[in-house]
């Protein structure tokens, strides 16, 4: 290693390349006869490709200095004949495209149907194309904004303002106008369980759809000939699921145990999207009885689901008392659990037991070990 | 013996967490117990801001409990340590401990 040179002054290095465009001249020469030793007294001179940049950026690139508003401000626009660059960033890269973002009115509009009117996310997230768990963040978002708002806090509006500005927005359709989708809102999760590769020879004379391959990945025994027969469809087993969601069968034991794979049907976030089409293809000429039985499907589902989370509030309140003492600066949650063989284990050292267990090393600090919390409680 | 419903230390430095136990009074604290029938985190937990509900709410300890164990303890005559007492008197298994002000609040009364 060579000796380091304490010249006794903190000096920039870029201090030149940095003030390249300003009229000022840089400060270095002059105060650099200051210095004990001094191995380069010149200035660097800019490279080719800064000069390149400067170029650049005094005449092609002068004019994506200003935005269009209501338009986006990417390298693209520069690019002439290109099919449709406006939500292309980068030019040498077509198959990147920027997603839009909602626009204020239909964020409200989202709020207001939520909130106001009670709609289900379910069905506001069919009605206007936005995913649930988007609706879900707007609605919260909003209502953080309208808590700020009331709490005369300050916002960063112009900066939100100059945002919606130069990236691509989906509007809210005008009134009696279909509404544009923001996104597609069924989209299947890819389950890793189906990653793998798995030769499995079945007899001709049976019959093997998706459901027979789910069982199959999740290493499932076939199903009993009644069992396949039931189910006509693969959506039956949806609707089956809606109806009952601990009708999914189990495979394993212990900490080892999960739940069949089921079919695409039942795993993606509309399911009834299905039946809506299958409906429409086996009466194209009653539109009207479709329509209502698809309602009465959404109206079923959201019966079903706000059933499910209304006994687990229950259960959940039931099962914790919260105490406030009057002296205490905190509130006490006392939570019910059952210390038996079946939750600690036969040994009292099961992994999913309350508490820590006694003779069993706490892996906290072993390598590989995920220390950042995985979920929150809200 | 006396038998104890008492607290037994777990987690690092600077992060405490307690197992509730029952123990014979003269054993160690980080011995095995008799039963472990409960969890007490000291640490506080504050709600998240994201509700309205949660806005003002005070942050809050937890405690797991395996109520009708704590009672057959207590039943048998196991006796809790002052800081399992007042667990339990929260949880209503045990007359809240009388506090010394109240001792003496309660004294001077009985006197006057």
């Amino acid at each position: 290693m060579p000796p380091r040179v304490q010249t006794g002054r903190v000096s920039n290095t870029l201090l030149p390349y940095l003030t390249s465009t300003s009229s000022t001249t840089s400060s270095l020469p002059s105060s650099s006869s200051q210095c004990l030793r001094q191995f380069s007294a010149t200035t660097a001179s800019q490279t080719k490709l800064r000069r390149q940049m400067f170029e650049w950026l005094s005449t092609a690139g002068a004019g994506l200095k200003n935005h269009v508003p209501g338009e986006t401000n990417y390298l693209s626009r520069l690019k002439q004949g290109g099919p449709d660059d406006s939500n292309r960033p980068f030019p040498n890269n077509p198959n990147f495209v920027s997603e839009s973002i909602l626009s204020e009115d239909l964020r409200e509009e989202i709020y207001k149907r939520v909130v106001t009117k009670k709609q289900s996310l379910r069905a506001v997230s069919v009605e206007l194309g936005i995913d649930m768990k988007r609706i879900a963040a707007v609605v919260r978002l909003v209502e953080l904004e309208k808590r700020q708002r009331s709490q005369g806090k300050p916002l960063a509006l112009p900066y939100a303002r100059a945002v919606h500005e130069m990236v691509p927005v989906t509007p809210l359709a005008d009134r009696g106008e279909r509404q544009t989708y923001h996104e597609s809102i069924n989209d299947l999760p890819a389950h890793p369980l189906t990653g793998s590769q798995i030769f499995y020879p079945v007899p001709e004379s049976r019959s093997f759809n998706r459901v027979e391959a789910g069982r199959v990945f999740s290493g499932a025994p076939a199903m009993t000939n009644e069992e396949a027969a039931e189910i006509q469809h693969p959506y039956d087993l949806a609707q089956k699921v809606i109806e009952d969601p601990k009708s999914i069968g189990w495979i394993g034991k212990g900490e080892k145990a999960r739940q069949i794979l089921q079919p695409a049907d039942a795993r993606i976030p509309h399911p009834h999207m299905i039946g809506l089409e299958r409906d429409r293809l086996a009466h194209p000429n009653e539109r009207l009885t479709v329509q209502r039985r698809h309602s009465d499907r959404l109206a079923r589902q959201e019966a079903l689901e706000q059933e499910a989370r209304q006994r687990a509030q229950e259960h959940r309140e039931a099962s914790q008392k919260t105490v406030s003492p009057a002296d205490s600066r905190f509130d006490y949650r006392i939570q019910d659990t059952k210390f038996t063989k079946e939750t600690t284990g036969a040994n009292g050292r099961a992994p999913w037991a309350v508490g820590r267990r006694y003779g069993v090393p706490h892996e906290d600090r072993t390598r590989g070990t995920v220390k950042i919390p995985t979920r929150v409680d809200a | 013996m006396v038998l104890r419903i008492r607290l037994a230390r777990f987690g690092n430095k600077h992060n405490p967490f307690y197992n509730i136990v029952v123990a014979q009074a003269r054993s160690a604290r980080g011995a095995k117990p008799l039963e472990v029938i409960g969890t007490y985190n000291p640490i506080p937990k504050r709600p998240t801001n994201l509700y309205n509900e949660n806005a003002n709410a005070r942050p809050y300890k937890e405690v797991a409990l395996d109520r009708s164990r704590a009672q057959y303890w207590l039943g048998v005559g196991a006796q809790p340590s002052d800081p399992v007492w007042k667990l339990l008197g929260m949880g209503g298994l045990v007359v809240p401990k009388p506090t010394t002000f109240h001792k003496a609040h309660s004294d001077s009364k009985g006197f006057g």
